[in-house]
């Protein structure tokens, strides 16, 4: 990258649900942690990108750039997009154009005001053809389970193990969360629960193996690497970033196995950060469901296709807190992940980056990665859709 | 919510499952496209569409919902998956219809997939009372179960007759029945209206007579539950089997629904026969559908009385003068005003005139024409195979058929009221249906039909070899519909919440 992108600052809400809370407040206490952090003041914003999935759906609030400069003050360029990743893409393209120097990207989502109707507004914008058929947006996750069984001949005994590991996800997410203030769920559970659940729902997912509804925000501050020293002592850079994007219909898909734009975008992210795959030791990645945190464990390239869930059966038998691929370590999700961290769709990207700047700065607490090697990179993967739009951004601390 | 525009374009696609075929490289895809992602802008002008409607698909991986999106709680818990056609190479989500799960039913959806699958034109969710009806094929059957997988192929016509005749012709009933007295009754799938039984009994009909939905040049669709005070059936049943010419996303055909109660298809019989005969309307087929969800108030309320009677169906009559099975032989129609049945604009179900009911209105009415009509062809009923009357009961049809001097070899064939219920308009065509199924070549048919308000519309129909060699192409028949081990018995709420819909 001619000139990288550095993350000088983040700061996020917790996820979960903030009724008594205007979407505006949420992104305002975000802001506040993180112009703190970075001694960034409003006024040397160049420019704003947001996200929200549905806001003027959920809230009402169309032209949320309006309310931000109200609350601001400030008169800059903002955009709007669906997710943090998409946002966070545009600002990376303003630093390293040289068109900004210092810019905010922040995500927001209050889904939780819209609890009655959201699953069918989800399910709607997810793929309409989908939605008249009668999907929900759990059923594509099932329908790429029940795919893959098929394809990778996973049966009798194995089918068990495959469940368990899928369980165990859920679990794992869990307990990660309990280390995490900010997570929506700060609760352990148990295998049994998850398995309980998927007997109660009649069909292979169940309650706990998927994530919530939130409300919540996260933003951070993004600057030229040459500036980035004067707000922060430990700035993150972004060394690769892609994107990818397929059919907005998951049946109407070559392969129903997997996301390719995962796969795709990695690899490109990979090529531009000029790192190895194994040179990365910390990954959020986009687990609406289970099944999705074990299928991008393959579309990543970390696991083989068809053999991610025996990688996280023998893991998670006797969990040490990260996944064990061939001897090597992989921490994964160490903020619970979606499942337990949230998934306020607008701002998951940015708690997902979040997690990777304060785990790459030594600065994650109690759930502080003991990396074995460095330089540490990490890489956080969102998805739009299902599957439709997949973002990848390598974080490292150094600046290669 | 709905809006005009997006509602189009999805009933466009989604009804008729619309699919496009590169001819370059052959990839395939829901939806029309301009264009193939493979061959790019050498493809403009190669993609041939195909409609999956008429195809068989398969259910590749399935899943339970029993949490469905708010429009789809109706539904109550369901199947979804991802179906495939032309093996694989195009793919669709589907949910499956006509399948009531209940709460404690365990899936093996290892069972289910890799089964194949036939689409069924379906509502598509619930909406409010004044908006539009969505609907979708996005629906699915297996073809091993009620509604098996006949393949629409398309014949060269072989001979041309004098007089105009049926070319073709198909019944539908749902697979749910209520068992109540001594009779059984068809009731819909939460799913299913007038509107989506008559698009399947055309669909019957059209596989049946091998013709070209586009030689198809006028369409009379008859019912009295046509969900719409205004909006035809027919239209919707032109679109989603492409009757006519398809021109700029118009169909060349006419469309119009009638309304006579029990009689508003038959009564179109004759107009269809004329209209086919007559040279200058350059029109080679009409078809005429019969089709009702027999509407009945609930059985403690005034006219409640007539829920222990009422079924759900369609038949459908393509009349032509090619490769025709029964040619017409004659007709007699009869009118009066007699209050003896009737549904107020705005009023859920229809009332009885309970005095007027039998004798001064069926009776008079259906006897009138069958009698006039033997004596216009000259007719004994020694002459006559097989008397179809409006079957309202299992009584009147009987007394009226005795009256008139028929023994009961003659009627007892036509008597489908006993297997599923008063269809309403679709009644004394389910009737005829059943003996064209079974009838020999040179047999003569009359047909009494009935409609409350009031009159009747006889026909004398003589059967032709051609009959024979089309019946191959019928597995819905009546028969099999009324004997089919996949029925299903509901309970009396249940009956009334699925007639009820969606």
């Amino acid at each position: 990258m001619p000139i990288r992108p550095a993350i000088v600052a983040v700061g996020r809400t917790k996820f979960g649900e903030h009724y008594e809370k205007e979407p505006e407040k949420l992104i305002e206490e975000a802001w506040l942690k993180a112009s703190m952090e970075a001694g960034v003041e409003r006024r040397d914003l160049e420019a704003c990108y947001l996200s929200d999935y549905f806001l003027p759906i959920t809230n009402k609030l169309g032209l949320e750039e309006g309310f931000l400069s109200e609350l601001t003050e400030l008169h800059v360029p903002m955009e709007v997009t669906r997710s943090f990743s998409s946002a966070l893409s545009n600002a990376c393209n303003a630093i390293q154009s040289g068109k900004h120097s210092i810019v905010l990207v922040g995500g927001i989502e209050k889904m939780t005001d819209r609890w009655d109707k959201i699953r069918d507004d989800l399910m709607l914008l997810e793929d309409p053809w989908s939605y008249y058929a009668g999907c929900t947006p759990e059923a594509n996750h099932e329908l790429m389970l029940r795919a893959y069984i098929k394809k990778h001949g996973v049966e009798g005994d194995d089918l068990q193990k495959f469940n368990l590991a899928l369980a165990h996800i859920s679990v794992k997410n869990h307990l990660h969360a309990t280390k995490n203030e900010y997570a929506q769920y700060q609760r352990k559970i148990t295998v049994e629960q998850v398995l309980n659940a998927r007997k109660e729902a009649r069909k292979p997912l169940g309650l706990y193996d998927y994530a919530p509804v939130s409300d919540g925000a996260a933003i951070l501050i993004l600057v030229n690497e040459q500036v980035a020293e004067n707000f922060a002592s430990k700035p993150v850079y972004i060394l690769g970033a892609a994107s990818a994007t397929d059919y907005l219909s998951y049946p109407a898909r070559e392969d129903l196995t997997h996301f390719i734009v995962t796969e795709l975008a990695m690899k490109k992210a990979l090529k531009t950060a000029g790192i190895g795959l194994w040179d990365m030791g910390i990954v959020e990645l986009y687990d609406q469901s289970t099944v999705m945190e074990m299928i991008s464990l393959e579309d990543l390239g970390f696991c083989q296709r068809g053999k991610a869930w025996t990688t996280v059966y023998e893991s998670c038998r006797d969990y040490r807190g990260y996944y064990e691929i061939d001897g090597k370590k992989l921490f994964v999700n160490m903020n619970g992940g979606l499942k337990a961290d949230g998934n306020p769709l607008g701002a998951t990207g940015g708690a997902q980056i979040f997690e990777l700047v304060k785990q790459l700065r030594g600065e994650a607490g109690e759930r502080q990665v003991k990396f074995e090697k460095e330089p540490v990179y990490g890489c956080a993967l969102e998805l739009e859709g299902f599957g439709t739009k997949g973002y990848v951004y390598i974080l490292g601390r150094n600046k290669t | 919510m709905s809006s005009e525009p997006i509602e189009r374009r999805v009933s466009y696609l989604g009804d008729r499952l619309r699919a496009t075929c590169c001819q370059i490289c052959g990839k395939e895809y829901f939806e029309i496209r301009d264009y193939c992602g493979n061959c790019g802008r050498k493809s403009f002008g190669k993609m041939v569409s195909t409609d999956l409607f008429y195809e068989m698909g398969k259910l590749e991986a399935c899943t339970l919902v029993n949490e469905p999106t708010n429009k789809f709680t109706k539904l109550g818990n369901y199947i979804y998956g991802v179906i495939s056609f032309h093996d694989g190479k195009v793919r669709v989500p589907g949910r499956l219809t006509d399948r009531i799960i209940k709460d404690s039913d365990e899936i093996d959806f290892s069972a289910l997939e890799e089964r194949n699958v036939v689409p069924r034109f379906r509502r598509r969710y619930s909406v409010d009372k004044s908006d539009v009806i969505p609907t979708i094929s996005l629906a699915f059957t297996f073809a091993d179960e009620y509604y098996p997988y006949q393949a629409y192929t398309i014949c060269k016509p072989v001979k041309e007759y004098d007089s105009p005749g049926i070319v073709g012709y198909g019944v539908y009933t749902s697979k749910f029945r209520i068992r109540e007295a001594n009779i059984e009754r068809s009731v819909p799938f939460i799913d299913e209206d007038s509107i989506s039984a008559a698009v399947e009994a055309g669909k019957l009909a059209l596989t049946h007579s091998g013709i070209a939905s586009s030689d198809v040049g006028k369409i009379y669709v008859g019912s009295e539950s046509n969900p719409y005070a205004v909006k035809p059936i027919a239209s919707k049943v032109a679109q989603v089997l492409k009757l006519g010419e398809e021109e700029e996303d118009v169909q060349s055909v006419d469309a119009v629904d009638t309304e006579f109660a029990c009689k508003a298809a038959t009564s179109m019989f004759k107009d269809a026969a004329s209209l086919v005969n007559y040279e200058k309307s350059h029109i080679k087929n009409a078809i005429v559908i019969g089709s009702d969800n027999s509407q009945a108030a609930p059985r403690d309320c005034p006219g409640g009385e007539l829920d222990l009677f009422v079924g759900y169906g369609a038949a459908a009559f393509i009349f032509g003068k090619h490769d025709v099975i029964a040619e017409i032989e004659g007709w007699y129609s009869c009118t009066s005003d007699t209050p003896d049945f009737w549904r107020r604009d705005g009023e859920h179900h229809p009332m009885h005139g309970g005095r007027f009911t039998g004798d001064p209105a069926y009776f008079k009415h259906v006897r009138k024409a069958a009698k006039k009509l033997m004596e216009r062809l000259g007719l004994q009923p020694s002459d006559v195979n097989y008397f179809v009357a409006h079957q309202p009961n299992a009584q009147f049809p009987v007394r009226v058929a005795k009256e008139l001097g028929f023994k009961e070899d003659q009627y007892m064939p036509s008597l489908q009221v006993v297997k599923f219920g008063n269809t309403y308009s679709g009644a004394s065509p389910l009737g005829l249906a059943a003996i064209l199924d079974v009838a020999k070549p040179n047999e003569r048919i009359l047909v009494s039909s009935y409609g409350s308000g009031a009159g009747s519309d006889a026909y004398s129909f003589v059967t032709t070899s051609q009959i024979l060699d089309k019946r191959q192409r019928q597995k819905m028949t009546v028969r099999y519909q009324a004997q089919n081990p996949f029925i299903e018995y509901v309970d009396y709420a249940t009956y009334r919440r699925l007639k009820m819909g969606m």
